[in-house]
């Protein structure tokens, strides 16, 4: 489904360059992509890039955003212009062949300062080839700085259409360890997985053993596969008695199909009311 | 550069502790343009946010021992802009860096041949301000080819140059360095001459050149000689740095020194130009430095990122309290 959209938002970030940018960095953009060789030179036109460009925030037309919106790049909005234009700049480099794409752009994460690594993860689901970055993604994980981490997991539609289980579980455990925004991570409902519950309740029980809260996200990826070990688990999480954190497992509770929990649940009445009237849900959290 | 004489003589040297007062310049703003923040601790950053230094430049040093191959200068350059800009942004301070192959490792020529190719790949990146710190340690040929090399890289570039002066031989390696950059057209304001003491700082100045200074412990400057150099040479092209590193320094020397010239009469606008300005002014001519960009580092990290920031661990508060026996 994507793929069909991938066109229309590809042509509107180009597009969006152009408009956000000056005519002498349009040239110099210009002169490059005309050049023999692209491949040659891309590292340094891609290092350089923000002098020419500035680093104001994009702006972006009301239609050309509706587009981006449904495509799911609706994000796109927050960028600087300098962000978007190495985006670009990436996402139209497809030299047919696979392993001369990947040894010309792989260099660029080896020296990659704080905003060219932003730019260039942010760039993974625009680049051709997508099967060949996904190592390169799962090394991204493995970052200590702030803003490359948020460039993976937030808003980013390339590790769930791509990473393994093992690289994906270990985006959503380490995006909970950083606290990064949880709901801005893609794909989280559907790549849900019990290995990944089993590892979220086993660091669940590390904070509430540091006497530190839970943040309740947590819970929404344990919901459908709750079983007897989790459910004993659950009811210690209960009993701590802390509101939100009771909340969000009622509503894990109620996503699920265990009986033996929604019982439990009920014996709760101020859960039970909450679900009941139905105004719990994730985004609530 | 820690000197080879025994603690126990330095101890003695040091005389009694004295407490260091930061009143004298409470809220009072500090740039260091020679700081190795790889080389210390976060409670530097801490103890250097507090002492109200807003921004600091780290050159491209060596590692306290020779690098032995190519990826080890490409991954440490990358750190100066990736890692440790970061972590500087975690207590507020903006990082600059300046980009060079330092004169000891000149003298591996094989490895230099290399080191040079990947260089203009970094001196381009965003929040370089220079080329350095590059010169002459032994003063060697290698060491002078090397220094040459990157002088006719940075006036390509269009950045400034900072300029590491000898320890032994200074005055005549401080000269030759200065001949050489005027040799290859550069002009003396976009070059820093760093590392200066009373011996070098008048022909510095009148050469046209910024005359830096080091305030480091046993070698180099201390600085209740640089309050004498400011009083007798004015504040015009001169700044202080820390050079703070591996050996025995001090990261704390700008706000220092700034509070003893305070102490001894200064004005307060020539403390302004030493310890702050007049390092702006030299390398804003990078394109690459915007005070602005000092209090938009600590809007938005300080408020913004450090939360969800990961030299913090989950739930772990920016800042422990160090009077507190309980860790928690
Ligand atoms: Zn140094």
């Amino acid at each position: 489904m994507r793929d069909d959209h991938m066109k229309a938002v590809k042509e509107i970030i180009a597009s969006t360059v152009k408009n956000n940018i000056s005519v002498e960095a349009e040239k110099w953009l210009e002169d490059f992509i005309q050049s023999t060789d692209k491949s040659a030179q891309l590292a340094k036109v891609f290092v350089m890039l923000p002098r020419k460009t500035g680093k104001l925030p994009v702006a972006i037309n009301n239609d050309q955003q509706e587009v981006l919106h449904a495509a799911g790049f609706g994000y796109i909005r927050n960028w600087t212009i300098d962000r978007l234009s190495r985006v670009w700049l990436l996402a139209g480099f497809d030299l047919g062949d696979k392993e001369r794409l990947f040894s010309t752009i792989n260099p660029l994460f080896l020296s990659a300062e704080v905003n060219e690594a932003v730019a260039l993860y942010s760039a993974l689901p625009f680049l051709a080839h997508p099967e060949i970055w996904v190592k390169r993604c799962a090394e991204g994980i493995r970052s200590n700085i702030g803003s490359v981490l948020e460039a993976i997991m937030e808003n980013n539609p390339y590790p769930s259409e791509n990473l393994d289980e093992a690289a994906w579980n270990q985006l959503v455990l380490k995006a909970f360890f950083t606290e990064k925004n949880i709901n801005l991570i893609i794909g989280l409902d559907k790549r849900a997985n019990l290995d990944l519950a089993l590892t979220l309740i086993d660091y669940a029980k590390e904070r509430w053993a540091a006497g530190r809260k839970v943040n309740p996200q947590l819970w929404r990826l344990v919901g459908k596969f709750i079983n007897a070990e989790i459910f004993d688990n659950l009811k210690v999480g209960l009993q701590r008695y802390d509101q939100i954190e009771q909340r969000a497992i009622a509503l894990a509770v109620s996503q699920s199909d265990y009986q033996p929990a929604k019982d439990y649940i009920n014996t709760f009445p101020e859960l039970k009311l909450a679900l009941s009237e139905g105004n719990l849900n994730w985004d609530s959290f | 550069m820690c000197c080879s004489s025994s603690i126990e003589r330095d101890k003695a040297l040091m005389g009694a502790p004295e407490a260091f007062d930061i009143s004298a310049v409470k809220g009072m703003k500090f740039f260091d343009p020679h700081v190795h923040m790889t080389s210390r601790t976060t409670d530097d950053y801490q103890a250097m946010a507090d002492a109200g230094v807003v921004a600091l430049i780290e050159p491209a040093f060596w590692l306290g021992q020779p690098r032995t191959g190519l990826d080890s200068f490409r991954d440490y350059y990358s750190s100066l802009i990736g890692w440790e800009r970061f972590r500087s942004s975690q207590f507020g301070i903006k990082h600059y860096c300046t980009i060079g192959l330092n004169s000891r490792e000149a003298n591996n020529e094989s490895l230099a041949e290399q080191v040079m190719e990947i260089l203009p790949l970094f001196i381009y990146k965003e929040g370089v301000v220079g080329v350095g710190e590059i010169g002459f340690d032994d003063q060697t040929a290698a060491e002078e080819k090397y220094y040459r090399l990157q002088l006719q890289l940075a006036k390509e570039a269009g950045l400034p140059v900072q300029v590491h002066t000898p320890h032994r031989d200074k005055k005549k390696g401080t000269q030759r360095s200065m001949d050489i950059a005027l040799e290859h057209g550069l002009d003396p304001y976009s070059v820093i001459i760093d590392h200066n003491n009373e011996e070098t700082v008048k022909e510095v100045l009148d050469r046209g050149f910024w005359a830096a200074f080091t305030i480091y412990p046993f070698t180099k400057m201390g600085n209740e000689r640089m309050v004498e150099i400011v009083k007798q040479y004015g504040a015009e092209r001169i700044m202080v740095n820390s050079a703070a590193d591996w050996g025995i320094s001090d990261p704390l020397a700008v706000p220092k020194t700034a509070a003893l010239m305070k102490m001894r009469g200064l004005s307060d606008q020539d403390i302004e130009l030493v310890t702050y300005r007049n390092a702006i002014t030299a390398f804003a001519q990078s394109g690459q430095l915007d005070e602005a960009d000092f209090d938009a580092q600590k809007n938005v990290d300080l408020t913004e990122k450090f939360e969800g920031n990961t030299i913090l661990r989950g739930g772990q508060q920016p800042r422990t309290d160090k009077s507190s026996i309980i860790i928690s």
